[in-house]
């Protein structure tokens, strides 16, 4: 005869407002294998706990229901206690009797909510009946953690990672890492200069033992399951051998072929072998394939010849290489809008209308013009320069209904380095609202304001045209109610970030969920905001959603203790609710094979003493099971349960009502 | 024909290419026709084909038979609908195509109970499904035997069983519920139908299982309503429509009626046909995220 008890908990009111909770425990207690019944105020308090962990032993115990709040709050509570107590902690049985029934039951006398406590705690204690004894399955962990994406994110990720003892490898698609971050001038509020901060921990990663950087990379495939990833990574050929380049930059020198730069976003030419900045990390050129001449018609060669250690091979192809991750950081970033959706704003048809990263090239020591503010079109400096905010941002019909969160500060900033380049320039700043949250925020707005003399003008641009080498900006002043007309030398936009194109592939291949702006999910926007619904992979950066460079850093450092926890153990151990094949009752069809949304059921080799295979059986893979269900209904022999669930438990649970 | 079978069956077996040969043969009588297994060369003479030989050999491929296959790789002499079986079969895993020789014969239709021809195939005793036969050449063969088949099944399939299918929809759900269980509780659960069926292949089949009892044993309406309707669906997406269940029943069930009326309904919803291809899993076992899924309502 089982010894069960039951403990009903009042939650204060919550449940006992429309629960007798005390009748519960009585009526209950006449059932047969129940031994002990109490009600109390608050179970999950420490005395209710401690008088449950007494009542397990006290009455020797073998099943525990508890009849409160819905698993998903306390179950982990009482499993451990219950442990605690000397019991298996899956004879531990939560019935939701206040989400389920006292908050959805509004009967004074309390009588519907009082039999119902009563028919769900007696199908709960049948159920307990048939529970086993389960324990917690292990999955071997390795120890090494695979960070998609070389940007700021990224980065720090991979080294927190690295510093806590751990392999990392950088898959980056560009030829360098550093990301967006790379591309800017200075940062807000502080306006330290991007690549002065940003370089160090580039070549911090270079340099550090444990981590290895693919640049030039993207991965293709991912396989397996938290702790056991198997990932095929693309190396794309970069036609330079990069064990013997020595990064001496001759040949760039000397390449006789130019094409637009993608780092200096059109604003500058590059070569056809090249890095994409000077302080590309590693420092080792690739070749643009689709312009190489040599590549395409066996024309020319010049790199080859000049080269010192003959690193440059035309032959090279791409590679697949796939390698063991035990968990995936995503880091993926963003970029901004694309220049074609601005039509209004006369963006790609005049030459000085231009995005607010192609400004920060501009003022980029490192940048097209060395740092000066000249405007595209005729390279003299303008002297009146409109920025535009919420370019796409907040603009449900046109571009995105979101706020891209960082342009009001970009743009506070971007006019005061137009400032401090341009003394007797202008700068224009038409805004919606200014949204400067965050430490030194507002003040580095007022700042902008007041001591650099920007001119603020809350309202909307309707109009933007040339006209004799200006361009007219016509827009709205709310504040004042007047129409304004400007005659600008240059505009600089400030445009919404969106996710980067093929970020919906990405996270199918990976098995992760995105919003409808293809920004990932997260697994709890509050409380798990760099975990996924996928065990194992992590999110960090603009990937999630707009964001700054602290709140990246910060994400990135967040993804990386996630990662060391979990290498912080050779193996880990997980819930055992997974399928189970019966072997003796299994017919082979495959049906759990093909059902199975996580391809966790494997066919599984029957050998003899000699090794021949005399029988193949479907076998679950402990690692990859969900616990879903989908092939205890497949199967039509039956020869499949779900531990935790199992038929028997769920008929005995039906039978009683 | 018959001889040609004959010839090729003597090869097969004396080249030791197979080791027996599952075929149709004469009873001692020469009354009925009855399932022969040829494992010695100088016996194939007793192999016949005709217009009687309508049982479905597929069963003896399943692992309810494994005296047979222990005897070695088998050749089956199957008509086009006998081959879907044996397709759906290879689908689940159960054979291997290459582990059996199918001795493909073209067919111009069969009886539906061998008692009652009279000397002449006439359209009346045939089965539905031979009226509406798009296999009478077999599809997926080792060998074909027998003069190719002109025939082209009409577009609207015709025939008793669909006919009734027709007037069972139109029914209320009341008259229809009445019907069902008025045939049902005849049931005297013999498990003829689950014998002959070559897709009830389970060595334990879920009306054996216990702890937890899924059907009720005995022979009670509530139960057989149960048995009857948990092997429709574990039939849904794979019946054939090759009729077995429905001859072999003897309390004339008319299993065929459900059998077809699924075997439409999945055609329906997914457009899938069982039987035709042995790489094609039926859609409703399959995971797929592209799932059409505008039939659930």
């Amino acid at each position: 005869m089982p010894r069960i008890g039951v403990f009903v908990c009042q939650c204060g009111n919550n449940i006992e407002a429309t629960v007798d909770t005390q009748k519960v425990a009585d009526e209950t207690k006449k059932l047969p294998g129940v031994v002990h019944t109490e009600s109390y105020k608050f179970m999950c308090s420490s005395p209710g706990q401690d008088s449950f962990k007494k009542a397990i032993k006290d009455n020797k115990l073998d099943g525990v229901v508890v009849s409160a709040c819905s698993p998903h709050m306390h179950e982990k509570t009482f499993r451990r206690a219950a442990e605690a107590a000397g019991l298996n902690q899956f004879q531990c049985e939560i019935t939701n009797v206040r989400e389920q029934c006292s908050w959805v039951h509004h009967d004074e006398t309390r009588k519907i909510g009082t039999d119902k406590t009563m028919d769900l705690t007696r199908m709960t204690i049948q159920r307990l009946k048939k529970n086993r004894d389960l324990t917690k399955i292990t999955i071997p962990v390795t120890k090494r953690a695979l960070v998609i994406g070389g940007g700021i994110a990224g980065i720090q990720a991979a080294l927190d990672i690295a510093d806590g003892g751990q392999e990392v490898v950088i898959v980056e698609k560009e030829p360098s890492i550093g990301g967006n971050m790379a591309r800017l001038s200075e940062t807000f509020p502080t306006m330290d200069c991007s690549q002065c901060i940003l370089t160090p921990k580039m070549v911090e990663a270079e340099l550090h033992d444990k981590i290895s950087l693919y640049t030039y990379s993207e991965v293709e495939k991912v396989d397996g399951y938290i702790g056991n990833f198997s990932v095929t990574i693309k190396k794309k050929a970069k036609f330079v051998d990069e064990s013997t380049c020595t990064g001496c930059g001759e040949c760039w020198e000397k390449c006789p072929f130019k094409a637009d730069s993608e780092f200096e976003l059109g604003l500058s030419k590059r070569k056809v072998i090249y890095t994409p900045f000077p302080q590309a990390v590693p420092n080792i050129p690739v070749i643009d394939k689709t312009r190489c001449p040599k590549i395409l018609k066996d024309k020319c060669g010049l790199c080859a010849k000049v080269c010192g250690p003959q690193s440059i091979d035309f032959t090279q192809e791409d590679q697949l290489v796939t390698e063991e991750f035990g968990a995936i950081v995503v880091a993926t970033g963003y970029e901004l809008m694309p220049n074609k959706d601005f039509g209004e704003y006369g963006y790609g048809k005049i030459t000085d209308v231009i995005s607010g990263m192609q400004f920060e090239r501009l003022a980029s020591a490192s940048g097209p013009t060395g740092g000066a503010i000249r405007r595209p079109s005729d390279n003299t400096e303008p002297k009146n320069v409109v920025f535009i905010q919420c370019a796409g941002s907040r603009d449900e019909k046109r571009g995105v209904s979101y706020c891209s969160k960082i342009c009001c500060m970009y743009t506070a900033k971007h006019t005061m380095l137009y400032r401090h380049k341009v003394h007797d320039g202008q700068a224009y700043v038409f805004y919606m609202d200014i949204r400067s949250g965050g430490k030194r925020y507002e003040e580095f707005v007022r700042g902008a304001i007041e001591h650099d003399g920007a001119m603020y003008l809350r309202g909307r641009v309707s109009r933007v045209y040339e006209k004799d080498g200006k361009v007219i900006i016509q827009g709205a002043d709310t504040l004042s109610g007047s129409q304004v007309e400007i005659e600008a030398d240059m505009v600089v936009l400030a445009t919404a970030l969106v996710s980067r194109p093929g970020a919906d592939t990405v996270a199918q291949t990976l098995g992760i969920g995105y919003d409808k702006y293809k920004f990932y999910n997260e697994y709890h926007p509050k409380l798990k905001p760099v975990e996924t619904v996928t065990a194992g992979i992590f999110l960090a950066g603009t990937c999630v959603g707009p964001m700054d460079i602290p709140e990246s850093v910060s994400q990135g450092s967040a993804t990386a203790s996630k990662v060391l926890a979990l290498f912080s153990s050779d193996k880990m151990a997980r819930e055992p609710i997974t399928a189970e094949v019966n072997k003796q009752t299994c017919n082979a069809c495959w049906d759990c094979v093909t059902s199975c949304p996580y391809v966790a059921i494997e066919k599984e080799e029957i050998k003899d003493r000699k090794g021949n295979v005399v029988n193949m059986l479907a076998h679950v893979n402990d690692g990859l099971c969900q616990g879903c269900g989908v092939c205890v209904c497949a199967c039509r022999s039956k020869a499949i349960d779900l531990n935790g669930y199992t038929d028997e438990q769920v008929y005995a649970a039906i039978a009683t009502f | 024909m018959e001889n040609e079978l004959r010839e090729k069956a003597k090869e097969l077996l004396e080249s030791g290419e197979v080791a027996v040969v599952i075929g149709y043969g004469f009873n001692r009588k020469k009354t009925r026709i009855t399932p022969v297994f040829i494992t010695k060369p100088e016996e194939t003479d007793k192999l016949v084909f005709n217009e009687l030989c309508v049982n479905n050999l597929s069963i003896y491929l399943t692992r309810k038979y494994r005296d047979i296959q222990k005897i070695g790789r088998p050749a089956i002499v199957a008509k086009g609908c006998d081959i879907k079986n044996i397709v759906v079969l290879i689908t689940e895993g159960q054979t291997k195509r290459e582990d059996i020789h199918i001795l493909g014969v073209t067919c111009s239709g069969v009886v539906y109970k061998q008692e009652l021809f009279k000397g002449e195939l006439k359209p009346e005793i045939m089965p539905s499904k031979c009226h509406n036969c798009d296999v009478r050449n077999p599809h997926v063969a080792d060998t074909v035997i027998g003069e190719k088949s002109d025939f082209t099944p009409p577009e609207e399939p015709t025939g008793m069983v669909f006919d009734k299918i027709k007037e069972i929809d139109a029914m209320s759900d009341s008259a229809r519920w009445d019907f069902w269980n008025e045939h049902f509780n005849r049931c005297i659960k013999c498990y003829a139908c689950r014998q002959l069926c070559s897709l009830c292949y389970c060595e334990r089949c879920i009306t054996e299982k216990n702890m937890p009892q899924w059907i009720e044993t005995s022979a009670h309406p509530r139960g057989n309503l149960a048995w009857n309707l948990i092997r429709a669906m574990h039939l849904a997406g794979r019946c054939t429509f090759c009729g077995e269940c429905e001859r072999g029943c003897p309390v004339n069930i008319p299993l065929n009626l459900v059998n077809q009326k699924l075997v439409l309904t999945v055609k329906n919803a997914f457009g899938f046909e069982s039987g035709i291809d042995e790489n094609v899993h039926p859609p409703m076992i399959v995971f797929s995220e592209d799932d059409n899924e505008n039939f659930i309502k």
